[in-house]
């Protein structure tokens, strides 16, 4: 079978002619075809009648409901328990003591850089008068990470040491992580309460698997050598595990931690469908009455809590900085391009310069207690005070932090309190905001800019896709998507392609798994427009780059609710808005990998490029962007998932297709005809993942690399 | 080993002071759980209802902001909320799974009329009408304006920002046909967003034509003129208008029964009654005039004393 599939690839590179004739003539024929009809191409009834999965599914619930609830409903209680606690402890303590939480570890291992921007997080809560929601999701996310956080290294090792249990596993954990949240929302409900209790649940199971992957993978990745030395050693299988194997996989557990927290902070908004409270009934709150501006406000509550943890976490995963040290290296707040300016050096200089005061003084204080103790107590219990001086001499920057709190509580009981965050301190642009939507909505150059793009995007792009690609008979789209499956990955792999678009049309959903085909294609075409050149520029321009960083890590971080409304406002309540939204999505992983891409290539290439006479855009199109392919590929693929993940979102401004079908059964609560839908969007994104991934590889193995 | 020890001993501290002010506060007795509607309208009734339950009947309600729908439903069903103010029959399909009333299996109890009565309708803008069709009263003059409503995706018919989902079987795209109608309905999956491209639309002086109804805070917003449909008959439905609305209150059937442990308030739910003018005078002070909630129904209540007394018997 592998020859013949190998001849057959050969042949297709040795008649690309004959290929390309062939193909055209065969999409013109399709297209004929799909013309020729005027309804949407549906699995005949005798295979949809008897396939009735939503009852089966419902059923299902029905006897779980019965059968577990007291069972679901006793964890419930525990973690509401704990959950109010944190809560509470969070929302009661002094502001400040609770965000010198956050920045003293944003300190020890980020630096002063992190920790500033972690104290300006802090004021941003405060300041836009979120301090209590943010606190509340603060709570609500650390629970459900740290929940993960347990269970995913705990299923991570175990799927490290069993090779069958890893593979049932993976694809449980594919599906976890692209099935739509809307599906388990309602179920989560009736099995967990309203709150906190289900909220949690529901991030689990979305943010579980990168933790359980990254362990399993980062113990796998061990070298051989070093469990040799172990077992030369006679370490036995668990002391292998806990002293070798773990901590050596320190670093991607970090890592598979740092994406858990990106996740369980994407399904922040979606946690207010079931009554979490936090920033996401904020955000909800200011969406339901139309108003952009406090809307934004709390997006960019969430967006600030997601870049500290994102960036604590990553520090935490590379090991402590030693930025207590106050070893006297200098700091940087500005781009190092401003250096010339002395304005910007001397502000520079003279918060390094406090910075390094305190860290001396901070020092010299927590010196000045060890040897205090080692005269007192070390009169009485000589051991004992030396382990205790040798801890405060060795943890210095941890007793400095202690020090902080303690003089925080102190000030906040017996001195003049501190309590809540001071209102002095408030600011707000959420009328500003307003105005500047209503602005745009109402400026005819601007409106006519969108009717022309909506014109564009409908007419030429989604439209005839749309048509194309429900009004083409089934069995034509499934031997096609089978056939490009077969050539391009492999025969197991086309087998199950069949049989999952199978199941798609079983389930009557083939009209509806069509059209979200069909946003999907088009949003991320849209993507790619105006993804590839933008990360072309930024990797010519440092300059350009760096300006666009903090806007793609905004874009990536702001709950996409956020900008619903005004997408909606600007281009209507329509198919065309949901594909804005989307591209807004997913756009950028493209330009982040096109320049990550662009700028790895060696240096050499491009001068013989040059060498050869070759001008700037000749070197770009014949050298750069082919060998930056493989990078590009994956962009796509990432765009791809993340457009996917947003076909649930869109119909709340008028998407249609499957993710229309979720939402549809969410008001109904109709769990067995949601998990039908969602269970669509999971196999489209399999089969396009896999596809996409087989594409990037044949690309890498064109290339050589 | 070092950085071990410290977040440890962070996290230690963290876990060991929050258990002790957790503690601290301890569940107060008569509390209950209610879901805060997230239109003004519902916002005003349940907010009537909570400060009766607050300030006279000396229970403690804990309001939970949470998007209307299944969800709230479900969370009243499994008891974990006691009961939700304002529900709309055309708009909550969950109450033909649930409440006995509408055919349901009884998981919901049916409290009480809120006194509310909703219509719905069709609605174009004032300024339309004023400026362009004069003569735009029923349904039989839409298609003669039908090109002002037309859009690229309509192809050459008008377009209707109909019921946002099929929940709420309003049948828009049916009822267009039979009564030859030629406007294509659009389905924008959530109210929010209708009310969105409304506004939008308002801004810009565009015409457009909307499914709403009243009382309604979108009409404190937006100067709408209702058009007129056939009236309203069971037998040819959906080629009439809509049957009036009876929002209701409801409520878990254990903890909220009329002889159970909070019976005072359950016969509170059931007895109160709201007028449209009363609900829409609150909700433009809120809207329009962006007032606090509390402060507008606080002054209500003060002024209506005997009024709510009587619903508390």
């Amino acid at each position: 079978m592998i020859t013949t599939l190998d001849t057959f690839r050969n042949r297709i590179s040795s008649k690309n002619l004959l290929i390309y004739a062939l193909t055209i003539a065969g999409l013109i024929a399709s297209i004929m075809l799909a013309r020729s009809v005027d309804e949407p191409s549906a699995l005949p009834l005798w295979i949809s009648e008897p396939f009735q999965f939503a009852e089966w599914i419902n059923g299902a619930e029905d006897w779980l409901k019965e059968n577990f609830r007291w069972f679901t409903r006793m964890i419930a209680s525990g973690i509401e328990e704990v959950l109010y606690m944190v809560e509470d402890f969070l929302i009661l303590s002094p502001w400040l003591f609770v965000l010198m939480l956050l920045v003293l570890p944003a300190l020890a291992f980020g630096g002063l850089g992190l920790a500033l921007f972690t104290f300006a997080g802090g004021l941003f809560w405060g300041g836009v008068g979120m301090w209590e929601p943010t606190m509340q999701t603060l709570a609500l996310m650390g629970m459900a990470v740290i929940l993960s956080i347990v269970f995913g290294v705990l299923l991570g090792v175990l799927s490290s040491q069993n090779d069958r249990f890893e593979s049932i596993l993976k694809p449980i954990l594919d599906t976890m992580q692209t099935m739509p949240a809307f599906v388990y929302l309602l179920p989560a409900v009736f099995f967990f309460g309203i709150g906190g209790p289900p909220a949690i649940m529901a991030t689990m199971i979305y943010a579980l698997p990168p933790v359980i992957r990254l362990t399993s993978l980062g113990i796998r990745q061990i070298s051989h050598e070093t469990i040799e030395a172990g077992e030369s050693f006679g370490a036995s299988r668990l002391q292998m595990l806990f002293k070798i194997k773990i901590p050596l996989s320190l670093p991607s557990i970090m890592m598979g931690i740092n994406q858990t927290i990106m996740m369980a902070l994407g399904l922040v908004v979606l946690a207010t469908f079931i009554g979490a409270e936090g920033l996401g009934s904020e955000v909800w709150k200011a969406i339901y009455k139309l108003r952009v501006g406090w809307s934004l406000e709390g997006g960019l509550c969430i967006v600030f809590m997601a870049i500290i943890f994102d960036r604590l976490s990553l520090a935490i995963g590379h090991g402590a900085k030693n930025a207590h040290s106050g070893s006297g290296i200098r700091f940087y707040l500005f781009p190092q391009s401003w250096d010339i300016k002395p304005w910007a050096v001397g502000i520079e200089y003279i918060i390094g310069f406090i910075w390094n005061a305190i860290g001396g003084f901070m020092n010299m204080i927590s010196l000045f207690i060890a040897s205090a103790i080692d005269q007192t107590i070390g009169r009485l219990h000589r051991s004992f005070a030396a382990a205790v001086s040798r801890f405060i001499r060795h943890h210095l920057f941890f007793v400095g932090s202690l020090l902080v709190l303690t003089a925080i509580i102190v000030v906040d009981n017996w001195g003049p309190g501190i309590g809540e965050f001071p209102e002095a301190w408030a600011f707000s642009f959420r009328e500003p905001v307003d105005q500047a939507v209503k602005w745009l909505t109402v400026n005819p150059a601007f409106i006519a800019f969108t009717k022309g793009t909506r014109a564009v995007v409908y007419l030429y792009m989604l439209h005839p896709l749309d048509v194309f690609l429900t009004q083409l008979p089934w069995y034509i789209t499934i031997t096609v998507l089978g056939f490009i499956s077969l050539i391009s990955v492999g025969r197991n792999f086309a087998i199950v392609c069949v049989a999952l678009l199978m199941f798609i049309g079983a389930c009557d959903l083939w009209a509806e798994a069509m059209l979200t085909l069909s946003s999907v294609l088009v949003s991320v075409f849209v993507c790619l427009i105006i993804g590839l050149p933008t990360g072309i520029l930024a990797a010519q321009s440092p300059r350009f780059d760096a300006f666009l960083r903090p806007i793609m890590d905004a874009m990536q971080t702001l709950p996409s609710f956020v900008y619903l409304i005004p997408v909606l406002m600007f281009f209507g309540g329509n198919v065309v808005s949901a594909v804005i939204a989307t591209v807004v999505y997913a756009l950028p992983p493209i330009i982040r990998l096109t320049t990550l891409g662009i700028s790895q290539i060696p240096i050499t290439y491009t001068e013989v490029s040059s060498s050869f006479g070759g001008n700037m855009l000749q070197t770009l199109i014949k050298v750069k962007i082919p060998m930056a392919l493989p990078s590009i590929m994956l962009g796509i693929n990432q765009s791809v998932m993340m457009a996917l993940a947003m076909q649930v979102v869109t119909p709340l401004i008028g998407g249609g297709g499957l993710g229309r079908e979720v939402f549809n059964a969410l008001n109904t609560s109709n769990t067995g005809a949601g998990l039908a839908s969602g269970i669509g969007i999971v196999l489209l994104a399999i089969i396009l993942d896999r596809l996409s991934q087989a594409w990037t590889q044949t690309q890498r193995d064109a290339l050589g690399v | 080993m070092s950085k071990l020890t410290w977040r440890n001993s962070i996290i230690a501290g963290v876990a060991v002071t929050a258990f002790t002010l957790g503690s601290l506060s301890a569940n107060a007795a008569g509390r209950l759980k209610a879901p805060i509607p997230d239109w003004t309208g519902g916002a005003v009734t349940c907010k009537v209802v909570q400060m009766i339950l607050e300030n006279e009947l000396g229970y403690k309600v804990k309001a939970i902001t949470m998007p209307s729908g299944a969800g709230v439903y479900e969370g009243v069903a499994a008891g974990d909320m006691n009961y939700a103010c304002e529900s709309w029959p055309s708009y909550s399909s969950a109450k033909d799974k649930m409440i006995t009333k509408f055919g349901g299996d009884g998981s919901v109890a049916y409290m009480g009329s809120v006194g509310i009565v909703g219509v719905s309708s069709y609605y174009v803008p004032r300024y339309f009408v004023d400026e362009v069709a004069p003569d735009l009263k029923s349904y039989k003059e839409l298609n003669k304006y039908k090109k002002h409503f037309a859009t690229i995706e309509t192809n050459g018919k008008g377009r209707l920002i109909g019921c946002p989902t099929p929940a709420w079987e309003c049948d828009d795209q049916k009822r267009l046909d039979l009564l030859g109608v030629d406007f294509i309905a659009s389905e924008l999956g959530t109210e929010t967003a209708a009310w969105a491209e409304a506004q939008a639309a308002y801004d810009r002086k565009e015409p457009f034509l909307l499914y709403a109804w009243e009382p309604h805070w979108i009409h404190a917003k937006l100067d709408l003129v209702s058009i007129e449909l056939p009236a309203h008959n069971a037998d040819t439905w959906p080629a009439t208008g809509w049957a009036e609305d009876i929002p209701f209150n409801y409520g878990d059937p254990v903890s909220m029964a009329m002889d159970g442990p909070n019976a005072d308030a359950a016969h509170l739910l059931s007895n109160m009654k709201l007028t449209n003018a009363e609900q829409a005078k609150m909700v433009l002070a809120i809207d329009v005039d962006g007032r606090e909630i509390d402060d507008v129904v606080g002054e209500w209540l003060d002024a209506n004393e005997s009024t709510w007394r009587k619903w508390m018997k």
